[in-house]
């Protein structure tokens, strides 16, 4: 198994690909914390299809916008476990907005939630990883932030900061045996590409070498490689999960 | 052009390897015996000998300097049961009746540290060096490789301490620059370690080409202070503080007792309008004391001094010249003073030394007196710990017994943390490498990366945690702000972030240890242009070791009694 005893904190864990990484991380060995916002009920499902399995996890309620509670839910989980090994930086959504008609609400709330909560999460995981001399950490981008495509700008405004966010990171705590890279799918079957409009699919599929799109299983496996001891010299990289678009 | 790092200036080079100590050795050539540097080189142990018939020598006596300096170390520790003198080093120290250099023993007896002489003309002497063996011994392991000027002024022949100036045998570069520009003086200090002879205020033209010279050698400075006598009293100071501050200089210092600047308030704001700190002697806070150690009751005298520098905000270091059963009660009261202000960036307290024209003849007993950790425990038990003896470390930039050190971090309330409570300064010497305040180096700042970072690890574990971490944030805010600073404005930024307290036990004639000597960081410039090292030019060069009228050291060259340097 690629994280065998090793704690991850996931940032919205409760659906889509959040809920994929937390199974595919518990389906590697790991202890997967989750934090969620809303639902509830995907959350309880998410921790029991982990169980069910066999694996161990924990849901939160607490908003990636959330500075004390994240610092209180990393303290939690670093007095229980002793360490947090990795963080997956996930928490995000889709829009299907022109620059035209966008509130400024609309940019405040894609910047805050994909930016502004992989920072204070980052922050608030970060102090246990620096103590522990290790760390991995996964910041879940998008080919749109990547490559120039058809997708709301200030989605990939969101995901291309945290291409930056990644690349700086990574200079700056890779003395301590951190790591911090960047996983960058393009449409996958579920999750914020459920709602894209069918003429964005389909020109996706006519430049994508694998005729298809991805799967959420695909992502996460990537990022669970990402997240285990092996992927050891791979630092402040951007990884794109797209059948070669 | 305001900088003080210009890129034009080509760095000073690291000496090829670090200075440990003296050892009795034999020439590899003609076994001719004689006192070798001790000098890590490549990993290796090596003896640098400079045999006067052989010339420069070297031989390897150790091929593993790790093992080496554990080795070392370990003879500092007393076998159990011992209740004699326990050996750990040799070194070669002064004869205090005669002067000559003799060879020592040094030995630990009752964990403080003693020199063992035999002079062949007046017969054995011991001398206190250290009240702490501990600290003595592991002192050493702080040694680092020093810096070179860029031009030494004389050159290696007959061997320390007769070639000073400096050769090319000196382990370092001239960190503090100390000019003398008068031997006039108004107070005649019972402890005065120079030999005023009121005969010269040095001229303008002199005093530029020793500035000169010092920029030549050391393309910048750090510091350099200007000295006397009292310096206030020569009569175009004002002058010779114009001629010092210049771009390659980022700090002029003037040492002074104070009395002019508690009364001459054109003359305050004169320094301050040419941006000079003040050095203020101030050893105490009471007539008792004043007349013990300067001569005359000063307490009027430092209160005006003091109220001087808090209305015109000028910035000080305090200098307590600290003397057993005489001020050493009052240590105490002058570490809380200096944390109160927050013009007062540094404080140095210098555990008296027993030379010149007073100091030379002052009552003393060089079996019973202040040493370092002596002045370090008093700080300790007097402030009731809030600055702490486990809080000091030797400061490898001079020979590490010479001067200790403590950083303290100004917090958001005013008060302060000692840097060793959240800095691991032994996993981080290089913030204590080079200097007694921290250079903006790429070393020092990543040194600090790691310091920010241990402590946000960990601010639930150290003590006022969250407060350091917010001090340290506005740290970088007002040295890093959004408007860019000028070199100076930054330098001015950064020294108001942090304090310090460093001490420095100048030499005399009982303490006296020359591989000490070898790597003297302060210096007197002297109008022939040479670089004497503080402690060899009061014991050999002024004629006062012993008080006035000492015999000069046959090598011994007067202060003012040279030709001028052209």
């Amino acid at each position: 198994m690629l994280c065998a005893g090793k704690v991850a904190f996931v940032t919205g864990g409760s659906r889509g690909l959040g809920r994929a990484i937390c199974k595919t991380l518990a389906k590697e060995g790991a202890f997967v914390a989750f934090n969620y916002l809303k639902h509830d009920a995907d959350a309880a499902a998410t921790v029991a299809e982990i169980e069910a399995s066999g694996g161990r996890a924990s849901a939160h309620k607490v908003s990636v916008l959330d500075k004390a509670g994240l610092v209180e839910l990393a303290k939690a989980l670093d007095k229980q476990h002793g360490k947090i090994d990795i963080l997956v930086n996930n928490a995000g959504y889709g829009q299907v907005v022109p620059l035209a008609l966008m509130e400024e609400s609309d940019w405040d709330e894609m910047l805050d939630t994909h930016v502004k909560g992989a920072f204070l999460a980052t922050q608030a995981v970060l102090r246990v990883m620096v103590r522990e001399r290790y760390g991995r950490i996964v910041n879940v981008g998008s080919l749109a932030g990547v490559k120039m495509m058809q997708a709301p700008v200030h989605y990939a405004t969101a995901k291309a900061a945290l291409k930056g966010f990644t690349e700086s990171l990574a200079k700056e705590v890779g003395r301590y045996g951190i790591t911090v890279n960047c996983v960058a799918p393009g449409i996958l079957d579920e999750g914020v590409s459920d709602h894209l409009p069918p003429g964005r699919k389909e020109e996706y599929l006519r430049h994508c070498a694998a005729r298809r799109v991805g799967t959420l299983t695909e992502a996460a496996d990537m990022i669970a490689f990402i997240a285990s001891e092996r992927a050891s010299y791979t630092n402040g990289a951007t990884l794109v999960v797209d059948g070669a678009v | 052009m305001d900088c003080t790092s210009c890129d034009t200036v080509p760095p000073r080079p690291d000496r090829p390897h670090t200075f440990i100590a003296h050892a009795p050795d034999t020439c590899p050539t003609c076994a001719l015996p004689g006192e070798a540097r001790v000098v890590l080189r490549d990993g290796k142990v090596v003896h640098l000998l400079r045999c006067t018939a052989c010339g420069p020598q070297e031989r390897e006596v150790h091929a593993n300097a790790q093992t080496w300096m554990q080795e070392f170390l370990a003879k500092g520790v007393v076998p159990e049961g011992l209740t004699g003198d326990h050996l750990f080093k040799h070194t070669t120290s002064t004869c205090p009746q005669c002067l000559a250099l003799v060879p020592a023993e040094v030995v630990i007896r009752k964990d403080r540290v003693f020199f063992l002489k035999d002079c062949t003309r007046c017969g054995p002497s011991e001398a206190l060096v250290s009240e702490d063996a501990s600290y003595y011994v592991k002192a050493y392991s702080f040694a680092r490789a020093g810096t070179q000027p860029l031009i030494f002024r004389n050159t290696a022949e007959h061997g320390c301490p007769t070639d000073c100036g400096t050769c090319d045998d000196h382990e370092q570069h001239t960190c503090l620059p100390i000019v003398e520009v008068t031997d006039h003086c108004n107070l005649e200090c019972p402890i005065c370690i120079v030999d005023n002879n009121y005969s010269k205020h040095m001229e303008p033209a002199t005093f530029q080409k020793i500035v000169d010279g010092l920029v030549e050698a050391e393309g910048v400075c750090e510091t350099i202070a200007l000295s006397g006598g009292e310096p206030t009293s020569h009569p175009q100071i004002l002058e010779l503080l114009k001629i010092a501050s210049r771009p390659e200089i980022g700090r002029v210092v003037l040492i002074t007792n104070g009395i002019r600047l508690g009364k001459d308030r054109d003359f305050a704001q004169a320094l301050k309008d040419l941006g000079v700190y003040i050095g203020l002697q101030l050893d105490g806070f009471t007539a008792e004391v004043h007349t013990q150690i300067r001569g005359k009751d000063l307490v009027k005298e430092k209160a005006a001094a003091l109220a001087m520098i808090d209305e015109l905000d000028l910035p000080t270091q305090l200098i307590f010249v600290a003397t057993r059963g005489v001020n050493d009660h009052q240590i105490g009261q002058v570490v809380e003073l200096f944390l109160s202000k927050p013009q007062f960036l540094s404080l140095n307290f210098q555990p008296v030394a027993y030379t010149g024209h007073g100091g030379g003849t002052f009552v003393h007993d060089p079996m019973d007196r202040l040493t370092i950790p002596g002045v370090i425990r008093h700080i300790d038990a007097q402030t009731g710990g809030k600055v702490g003896y486990t809080d000091f470390f030797p400061l490898p930039c001079s020979h590490p017994q010479c001067v200790s050190l403590t950083y303290l971090l100004r917090l958001d309330d005013g008060t302060s943390v000692p840097f060793a409570r959240f800095v691991d300064f032994e996993k981080h010497a290089t913030l204590l490498r080079s200097s007694a305040t921290l250079p903006a180096t790429s070393e020092v700042e990543d040194a600090l990366a790691d310091v920010i970072h241990e402590v946000f690890a960990r601010q639930d574990e150290i003590e006022r945690g969250p407060e350091i971490l917010k001090a340290l944030r506005r740290c970088l805010d007002e040295m890093f702000p959004k408007q860019p600073l000028s070199a100076r404005e930054q330098f001015r930024a950064s020294e108001r972030q942090s304090k310090s307290i460093f001490l420095h036990h100048y030499m005399d004639r009982h303490d006296f240890d020359l591989e000490r000597l070898r790597k003297c960081c302060h210096h007197y410039p002297q109008i022939d242009g040479k670089i004497m090292p503080a402690c060899g030019f009061n014991m050999f060069h002024r004629g006062a070791a012993k008080g006035p009228e000492t015999p000069r050291a046959k090598f011994g060259r007067a202060p003012f009694s040279l030709p001028v340097i052209t």
